[in-house]
């Protein structure tokens, strides 16, 4: 598996961008030349040079500084956000398809019902009536998007449970515990590794987009959406200050959507 | 038998739907009568404020004011906005057809993209072409939807300006706003087809026709691309939901009045009916959309039991 995976240039491509973006976040403190945050009217707009390596913003804060703090920003909320959505949709989708029934179509319907809703509109609606922040940012992208993991997780274990060595286990005699976590679950984690890596993609473009629609975080703080918002408005002189923030970006959810489809390539039985 | 099922079905969703918009436009800590007083006289008193609390029914227990405000949905009546006093179905009209403008272009797209490349794609499988297709596409699920709108902005309405930055009502406007919004979704859809295209070549029926002598030719476009469909047409009417629900990041880039625009200044705001019309409306178009794909892939197939092919986001 590790071999594979080290002959697939994809995953090494993927595995070395969330690498990257990883060390820019938790060595920022290290690397970054400036105080994210410390405004120097006097020195806005600078161009790229030894002290600034990528010139200064509208308020003579340090771009490169505040690009590596954003990784921070970045990761730091998908990763909580993906860890609350895996346990939620693994635990519900493993309850619905093994106990099917009542609470199985129950559950369907309530799928059905979120599932109607663009993400977007649930975040949107949220936070314009919770109020803004990062706890309710948080919040708002869990409750839309958990009822798409619930369903996926679902339907991976519905087609598990129905293949024979789940039969010959509840012959010899497993729980129903028993076989969910020490089966079911095990044969079905890398299906999830590589859904659960393809949505912290999503989830960090969703983030840098509410943050760019100014829903997100305050204009303060060094997200990178955040960073793109209130760049916008000095499109026509500074267009790199749209440029540094938006490659992050792109490279960072590039990065998990390389690893995971390499991930799904890897484990399709045609591969093998 | 099963359209009765799909309909109970659905009705019980459009139920969810709606109370569900309900409930998210309540949890606001605005106070709709404060705000409709406001409306009427500049400095409110906390009498004309309770007055008009009675005279709305905002005093009524939640479920009689949820079964009014249903009632008036299927009348048609969606309240008013707080802040232009228009009725908020009528200034939606204008601004959903704006959107629909974006979002028909936008499938023109996806169709006259998505089709081509997947298919180049899976029959030159790990050669030259199909590598392009994936980094392109792979990038193309990676970018965040308003940078690429910046781009091209940068590029063709500032460097080159083949286009104007804002600009609306005739086709030259549409053609930016509407790559933006249709990149991501051309390039899932290329990604699926080209999987799609991949799985059914494996199959038994690929080796039968191969064996009767069909050229490759006559089996991608008889065989393969028929069976790739079912999941490409239940994708296809789920990305229409979608991108109409998701199309204020776009019209925010582009100025574009449409309806995610208008959606978004509710929200900054707080106006809370058209909040909760445009929440409704936009729940509503996607089980719609998702319904119509359903029906499409039934007549298309009647042999399929139910289009249980799901969107991961």
């Amino acid at each position: 598996m590790r071999n594979k995976l080290l002959h697939n240039p994809q995953a090494v491509i993927g595995t070395l961008l969330i690498a990257i973006i990883l060390l820019m976040g938790v060595l920022a403190p290290f690397l970054a030349p400036h105080d994210p945050m410390a405004v120097d009217i006097t020195k806005k707009f600078l161009e790229p040079c030894n002290e600034y390596p990528f010139g200064t913003d509208q308020l003579g804060r340090c771009v490169l500084s505040r690009l590596l703090y954003g990784a921070r920003y970045s990761l730091g909320l998908a990763l909580p956000i993906l860890a609350f959505l895996a346990l939620i949709g693994t635990t519900l989708g493993m309850l619905c398809a093994w106990f099917g029934g009542i609470f199985d179509r129950l559950m369907t319907i309530v799928c059905d019902i979120f599932m109607a809703f663009p993400p977007l509109v649930i975040v949107l609606t949220l936070i314009g009536v919770i109020g803004q922040g990062a706890v309710n940012l948080i919040l708002s992208i869990i409750l839309s998007m958990w009822v798409w993991f619930v369903k996926v997780v679902r339907s991976y274990v519905l087609i598990e449970k129905d293949k024979d060595y789940i039969t010959a286990a509840k012959i010899s005699g497993c729980s129903g515990a028993d076989i969910l976590f020490s089966h079911i679950l095990p044969n079905i984690l890398p299906l999830l590794v590589v859904y659960f890596s393809t949505g912290i993609a999503s989830i960090i473009l969703m983030i840098s987009g509410y943050s760019f629609l100014g829903l997100g975080l305050g204009n303060d703080i060094p997200e990178w959406g955040a960073m793109l918002n209130s760049a916008k408005q000095y499109l026509y002189s500074n267009p790199m200050l749209i440029v540094y923030p938006g490659t992050c970006i792109l490279l960072t959810a590039a990065g998990f959507n390389l690893f995971g489809e390499a991930l799904r390539d890897i484990l399709s039985p045609e591969e093998e | 038998m099963h359209f009765i099922k799909k309909l109970i079905r659905v009705l019980i969703v459009l139920i969810g739907v709606s109370l569900l918009s309900f409930i998210l436009a309540n949890l606001s800590s605005v106070d709709p009568a404060e705000a409709i007083a406001r409306r009427i006289y500049s400095n409110p008193t906390q009498e004309q404020i309770q007055d008009i609390r009675t005279e709305k029914g905002l005093d009524q227990p939640i479920l009689t004011q949820y079964a009014r405000w249903v009632g008036n949905c299927l009348r048609g009546d969606l309240g008013t906005s707080y802040q232009s006093n228009q009725p908020v179905i009528q200034e939606m009209a204008g601004k959903l057809t704006a959107t629909l403008f974006l979002v028909g272009m936008a499938l023109l797209w996806i169709v006259l993209i998505t089709i081509p490349l997947g298919i180049v794609s899976a029959v030159r499988k790990d050669r030259f072409c199909d590598h392009l297709i994936r980094i392109i596409t792979i990038l193309g699920i990676s970018i965040p939807a308003f940078w690429l709108g910046y781009l091209l902005l940068t590029a063709f309405a500032i460097r080159i300006p083949v286009f104007k930055v804002v600009d609306y009502g005739n086709l030259r406007s549409l053609i930016l706003p509407s790559i933006t919004l249709a990149a991501s979704v051309v390039s899932s859809s290329v990604r699926m087809l080209r999987a799609t295209i991949l799985e059914n070549l494996k199959k038994d029926y690929v080796i039968y026709a191969q064996a009767r002598g069909l050229s490759t030719a006559q089996i991608l476009w008889k065989h393969v691309l028929k069976n790739a469909l079912p999941p490409m047409v239940t994708l296809f009417f789920q990305n229409i939901g979608m991108m109409i629900g998701g199309s204020a990041i776009v019209e925010s880039v582009f100025s574009w009045p449409g309806l995610g625009n208008y959606f978004v200044s509710a929200i900054v705001n707080r106006d809370l009916p058209v909040i909760t019309g445009c929440v409704l409306v936009l729940g509503l178009i996607f089980v719609i959309c998702n319904t119509v794909g359903e029906l499409v892939n039934r007549a298309l197939n009647p042999r399929m039991i139910s289009g249980k092919e799901g969107k991961v986001v």
